[in-house]
């Protein structure tokens, strides 16, 4: 099951989401001393990378999770392409 | 189980945390006694050396004559230092030393002790201190599994979470969850985490679920343990673990919301939650 689905999304009213969303930052800068700042930054940067292969990549488009497996965490990112004209620039 | 050299080799299970006061020996006591009822040989061994504890909640604080810290400086032989229950003849307590400050025994000496114990019982298990220091390292050291227990708050999660990782560094395998304290109340109001919210961050086996429940003050009162309680949903919840960790399949029961006396009162008058 994910991990840090709910990173991004979602209406957060009731406390225990509230308690859900704070833990998942947390646990993630304890495991990784890896800040929201920092999370987001890295995306900016997954999407620069990308643009260089792929059409546009949308930074904000990319959902970034880490997950728990057996042995190691995962970090698992969607990041959706536009689709469309092939660039042939 | 049996060594090939035909030597009696019980398991040794730690019960730890994190953080202090969520239920660590609350389970121990419950869990001691549940696996006992269900016919294992059982020792629990009070670990938190200067916050002695487990013998209280047993009700087997007027029997000590020796503890750990007199065993493994040789002042006592493990025999004279282990107390038999009240009720049943296969539970035993070794109970940790009052007096001594919590760095007394060192993890060998701990190895040394709980093989001792696992030839003459089935279960050794270990009421691990709170923290992430010596004394948790040395209730973890002879342990060939590890039992965390949680309340489903921010900070024993967190705790938790950080304890697995120390738990695995040490390779004692996956450790297995208790989430204790579960008010499903407030959880099917959306004011406290769930037990899959917690399973969700901290991805380990889930092997018990333990609501807050009257009778475990009670039960302590008298220094009984719930698992004796019929009307205690700890209790029974706590007889499931030693069920589960003795290798069946037992389905989580959906918890019973539970009324204090406040809302018993205004029950009466229909008062209604949104
Ligand atoms: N399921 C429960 N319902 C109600 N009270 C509980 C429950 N579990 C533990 N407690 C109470 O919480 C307090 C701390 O429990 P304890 O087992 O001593 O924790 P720890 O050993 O982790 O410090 C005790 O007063 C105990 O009676
Ligand atoms: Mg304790």
């Amino acid at each position: 099951m994910g991990f840090f689905e709910n990173l991004f999304g979602g209406r957060r009213d009731r406390s225990a989401s509230l308690a859900k969303q704070r833990l998942m930052m947390v646990l993630v800068d304890d495991r990784y001393k890896l800040t929201p700042e920092m999370l987001q930054q890295m995306k900016v940067e997954i999407a620069e990378v990308l643009s260089r292969y792929l059409p546009a990549v949308d930074a904000g488009q990319i959902e970034v999770k880490i997950l728990r497996g057996e042995a190691n965490d995962y970090l698992k990112a969607d990041i959706p392409l536009k689709r469309g004209q092939p660039d042939v620039g | 189980m049996q060594r090939s050299n035909g030597e009696h080799m019980g398991r040794v299970i730690t019960i730890t945390s994190g953080k202090g006061g969520v239920g660590k020996t609350t389970t121990t006591a419950n869990l001691g006694t549940a696996l006992a009822l269900q016919g294992g040989r059982v020792v629990v061994v009070d670990a938190d050396i200067g916050l002695r504890n487990l013998d209280v909640v047993m009700g087997l604080e007027n029997r000590i004559v020796y503890d750990l810290v007199d065993v493994v400086e040789g002042r006592a032989r493990l025999r004279q230092a282990l107390i038999r229950d009240k009720r049943l003849p296969e539970l035993c307590l070794l109970p940790a030393a009052q007096t001594r400050d919590k760095d007394a025994v060192s993890r060998e000496q701990m190895i040394d002790l709980t093989g001792q114990l696992r030839r003459e019982f089935d279960f050794v298990l270990i009421d691990s201190p709170a923290g992430i220091e010596n004394g948790f390292r040395n209730a973890i050291a002879g342990a060939d599994e590890v039992i965390i227990v949680t309340t489903p708050e921010v900070s024993a999660v967190r705790d938790a979470d950080r304890i697995i990782g120390l738990v695995e560094a040490a390779e004692k395998g996956p450790p297995s969850l208790v989430v204790n304290r579960i008010k499903p109340r407030l959880v099917n109001r959306g004011e406290m985490l769930s037990v899959e919210d917690v399973l969700e961050l901290l991805a380990i086996t889930l092997i018990g679920i333990v609501p807050d429940d009257e009778t475990i003050v009670t039960s302590t009162n008298r220094g009984e343990a719930a698992v004796y309680d019929h009307q205690s949903q700890a209790g029974r919840a706590f007889l499931d673990v030693a069920r589960r960790l003795r290798g069946e399949e037992v389905p989580f029961p959906v918890l019973q919301e539970q009324q204090g006396m406040l809302e018993r009162f205004f029950g009466i008058f229909g008062r209604r939650r949104s």
